[in-house]
């Protein structure tokens, strides 16, 4: 086990890079977490959670390192190496593999030539397909030794080359694959779109409907659009988001889906979309603390469902795309529950409200005074009897006031529109000339009737 | 002298004319005598002119007194001074107007010269209600609205009469294009422009400045008699002022700022230009108020501190704009819009606890002592900004409560509120119609009709939209979108 004061001295550096370092806990195993997932996100997440987790820190780091070593990718492996190097040096992964690196290297360059060379036979060729396979396998090759921006072009020379649908997703797929791993999530939404855009079959859409979703789902989750996100989650069916364990595992999918929900649907909606839809209830019994908070959240007990997903918070932190909208997400379900809370009353004392949110010797004022502030919980607080009030709108008196207003209205603008047709009759508007358009015209009338009134003055004086 | 005073009586005959063509003809018969007279015997006029004027009722026999009286105030005033200016004060309040619109240029003489010749504080009053004599509805703009108002606001004169006068919404300017001039002048049913004009001499054309200007100084007396509402109205006349080619003048800058400062007073908060402001004058409003916007934004967020520094700052800027005076109010109103829009979150709120959350712009910082606030809303209450009382609960500590907004009108109250509204619509109907007739007979209006016509029947019921598409061509409206 690693010193402690090394951790510290790696914590502290990456707290001062801005990453986030989370203290607490989390309940996930990490091996069991990560035999979830396949491909470039296993490196991915490890060496997120090694980063940021104290608890996991050391082992995270180990299994990338290890991670690392098995696939072709270099620098990722020497990002591992000098972040272990810090945190546990003592272990045996803090020495770094240089015979593996210059092995790798050398592999490396040999396979991408051997590649270059028989793209450029294809292309002698001149024969479609091979050409595409041949972009295609240089563009993986070039994935899988963390080269991005060359694996992105090459993927996007594949597309010319599509004769078919099959051809096309295939292409979008790659594509993004590697706009999720440079985190682009703008270029997401337009690839779905060109992929969909090209098929007319029902069967072809019907295929690719999971795996659409799932991506857009993220690009939504990431674009901060919760509701959109929410949305495309809930509409994925079980069975085959299993195949895109290179992107998200099956939790991930119930728990995105869940939070998101909470985060953003009310209650009727949150029990038809969620607890009652068919296919993602089996996604719910992966994750059944996100079903038991949804269903509270329904049953009207909300701090029983906030300490429940406050319990899992360290967890959905280390999460790679969860990580950076949790606070967000939660602050959105805290306000939702206390409005829900508020809903029933017309007046509540700020005491019962604080028992049921509060930490304990908190107070909630301030939450509630931004929540008025933003228009999200329509109440006023009375700080002299410790109560929140509903607002009661008088319908009557709004209608009236809206009445006199448009009245009002309606003869200013009357009034306005002919004094405007006037002015134009009087050809008095005022006319832009060129030195007008570099900065201001009519100063020197302006200052002529200055000077005038000054005049006035003194021969009024 | 008998046969002048014989002369100048002789209009009108006792037996009132109420025709408008046999009084047409009348006053041109007596308007030849008076100028053979004028002509001819300018020496016993000026002699014997107070006697005349002493025979004259100023009220009835306006014409022949105003020809005695430009005689003796032009080209120099006639001694003894004092009587003289006298008899012009009593001319001015009581003259009859329908006489006089044939004699435009003798009196726009006398209007003119009144502010060189009066104190100040009696020239404005006496202006103001002469322009009122001239045209009771003040709708339209005149070159002695622009001298008077110069006068009223230099020699800070501001007289209840002139506030009638400014306080009317001007809608006719002089020199407006494709007036007809069928009408006899003197029929009193006829819309202002019509018997103000150039050609009656009883205003001269006015260039766009002195328009913008008689704006931007009303808005300078309103601020000066505390009524942030109508100067905003003011100064939003010449910010949205209609321009054409990117034009924009500096006077509407001017305005812009103060229009800026004073919103803050009135609403609390800046709202963008009106959709109709000119598109280049948004632009140099935009670079040349910048520093406005920025204490706008500051004075909506909580940064006290930060406002004061920023008016700190440009103190220069504010002195040599004038607007020190503005900024002042801004300041002082600060804290007083923070407490208000406590409303937005508080029913009930501890005197204390106020004093904590707002903080004073004037130094930056929460005031020393409850009373202070106590004072302060006080104060808001009286003036009626804040519509709420302060109480005191058992424990000794005081608060404030926020009393909900209006309670709803009686069905009758609003039937009346909306009837006045509708009266006061029903009043624009003249001018409605004489801008409706105005348009109707355009050139361009009747080539399209024209046009139209020679199209075909298909777009026969379509001749009010294609007039609409018409003015959207021509700009009438001066980027006025439709509602």
């Amino acid at each position: 086990m690693a010193d402690s004061s090394q951790l510290l001295t790696f914590f502290t550096a990456m707290d001062n890079q801005g990453g986030l370092v989370i203290k607490d806990a989390p309940k996930l195993d990490l091996d069991l977490y990560i035999s979830n997932y396949t491909g470039r996100t296993r490196f991915e997440r490890l060496f997120s959670i090694g980063q940021s987790s104290v608890v996991l820190c050391v082992d995270a780091l180990k299994a990338a390192v290890t991670e690392a070593k098995r696939g072709k990718d270099v620098r990722r492996y020497r990002e591992a190496w000098e972040c272990i190097r810090v945190a546990a040096p003592n272990e045996p992964e803090a020495q770094f593999d240089q015979a593996w690196a210059d092995k790798t290297e050398k592999a490396n360059k040999l396979e991408t030539h051997r590649l270059e060379t028989e793209l450029k036979g294809y292309k002698n060729n001149l024969v479609k397909e091979s050409i595409r396979i041949g972009y295609r396998d240089l563009g993986e090759h070039l994935e899988s030794i963390g080269d991005l921006t060359a694996a992105n072009d090459n993927y996007t020379r594949m597309r010319p080359e599509a004769s078919t649908h099959a051809h096309l997703f295939d292409w979008a797929k790659h594509a993004i694959g590697i706009s999720l791993q440079k985190r682009d999530w703008s270029s997401i939404q337009s690839n779905i779109n060109k992929m969909l855009s090209g098929s007319t079959g029902e069967e072809d859409l019907k295929v690719q409907q999971p795996y659409q979703k799932t991506v857009l789902g993220l690009a939504n989750l990431h674009g901060e659009k919760f509701y959109d996100a929410a949305k495309c989650f809930l509409e994925v069916e079980l069975s085959v988001c299993q195949q895109y364990s290179n992107i998200m595992s099956p939790n991930d999918m119930a728990t995105y889906g869940g939070l998101l929900a909470l985060a953003s649907m009310d209650r009727s909606e949150l029990q038809s979309r969620v607890l009652d839809s068919p296919s993602f209830r089996n996604y719910l019994e992966l994750e059944p603390h996100i079903r038991k908070a949804t269903s509270m959240f329904v049953n009207g007990r909300y701090s029983a469902c906030l300490a429940t997903l406050e319990s899992y918070r360290a967890d959905y932190l280390l999460d790679i795309h969860l990580s950076r909208h949790v606070k967000k997400i939660y602050s959105q379900i805290r306000s939702k529950c206390i409005v829900q809370y508020f809903i029933p009353f017309s007046c509540v004392t700020l005491d019962s409200l604080d028992k049921a949110f509060a930490k304990p010797g908190e107070s909630l004022e301030a939450e509630l005074i931004t929540m008025i502030k933003s228009g999200a919980l329509k109440a006023r607080i009375d700080t002299v009897d410790k109560l929140l009030m509903a607002i009661s709108t008088d319908r009557r008196a709004e209608m009236q006031a809206n009445a006199l207003e448009a009245a009002k209205n309606y003869e200013k603008e009357a009034l306005e529109r002919i004094r405007r047709m006037n002015i134009v009759a009087a050809d008095l508007e005022v006319k832009g000339t060129a030195r007008a358009r570099a900065g201001l015209g009519g100063d020197q009338w302006f200052n002529e009737t200055r000077r005038q009134m000054n005049q006035g003055e003194a021969a009024s004086g | 002298m008998d046969q002048c005073a014989a002369v100048c009586l002789a209009f009108p005959p006792e037996d009132l004319l109420a025709d408008n063509q046999t009084y047409h003809k009348a006053v041109g018969v007596h308007l030849t005598q008076l100028s053979k007279l004028l002509k001819e015997s300018t020496t016993t006029l000026v002699t014997h002119g107070l006697q005349l004027l002493e025979l004259m009722d100023p009220a009835v026999k306006s014409l022949s007194y105003l020809a005695v009286l430009h005689t003796l105030l032009i080209p120099s005033v006639s001694a003894p001074r004092d009587v003289v200016l006298e008899k012009l004060v009593v001319f001015l309040l009581s003259f009859d107007s329908r006489s006089l619109r044939y004699a435009g240029s003798h009196l726009l003489d006398i209007l003119n010269l009144t502010p060189q010749l009066l104190p100040p504080s009696i020239a404005v009053q006496v202006l103001s209600e002469a322009i009122l004599r001239i045209d009771p509805t003040g709708s339209m703009l005149t070159s002695t609205h622009t001298h008077l108002i110069k006068l009223a606001y230099t020699s800070n004169s501001i007289h209840p009469t002139l506030l009638q006068v400014i306080d009317k919404p001007i809608v006719f300017y002089p020199g407006m294009a494709n007036q007809s001039d069928s009408d006899v002048v003197c029929d009193m049913s006829i819309p202002p422009p019509k018997y103000i004009s150039k050609d009656s001499a009883l205003t001269v054309v006015l260039k766009p400045a002195a328009v913008l200007e008689y704006d931007l100084t009303c808005g300078l007396i309103y601020c000066a008699q505390r009524d942030w509402a109508k100067a905003y109205a003011a100064f939003e006349r010449v910010v949205t002022f209609p321009t054409r080619e990117q034009g924009t003048s500096k006077i509407m800058v001017e305005a812009y700022k103060k229009w800026v400062l004073v919103s803050l007073l009135l609403k609390g908060k800046v709202t963008p230009t009106p959709s109709y402001t000119g598109p280049g004058a948004n632009k140099v409003y935009e670079t040349l108020g910048k520093q406005y916007t920025n204490i706008a934004s500051l004075f909506e967020s909580d940064g006290a501190q930060s406002l004061k520094e920023a008016v700190d700052a440009d103190a220069a800027l504010w002195r040599e704009d004038g607007n020190m005076g503005l900024i002042r109010e801004v300041l002082a109103a600060y804290q007083m819009w923070h407490v208000l829009n406590l409303r937005q979150v508080y029913t009930k709120i501890s005197i204390p606890e106020i004093r904590q959350q707002t903080k004073s712009a004037q130094t930056g910082n929460i005031l020393d002592k409850d009373e202070d606030i106590e004072t302060l809303i006080q104060n808001m209450v009286a003036s009626g900004m804040l519509d709420g009382i302060t109480e005191k609960h058992d424990d000794g500590t005081k608060f404030l409560t926020f009393l909900p907004p209006s309670t709803a009108l009686s069905e009758q109250q609003l039937a009346a509120e909306l009837a006045q509204t509708a009266t006061r619509l029903k009043n624009l109907q003249p001018v409605f119609k004489s801008t409706g007739e105005r348009l109707g007979t355009s050139k361009e209006y009747v080539r399209h009709l024209v046009k139209d016509q020679r199209r075909g029947g298909d777009k026969d019921n379509d001749t009010m939209m294609g007039f609409d598409k018409q003015v959207d061509e021509e700009d009438l409206m001066g980027g006025i979108t439709s509602t």
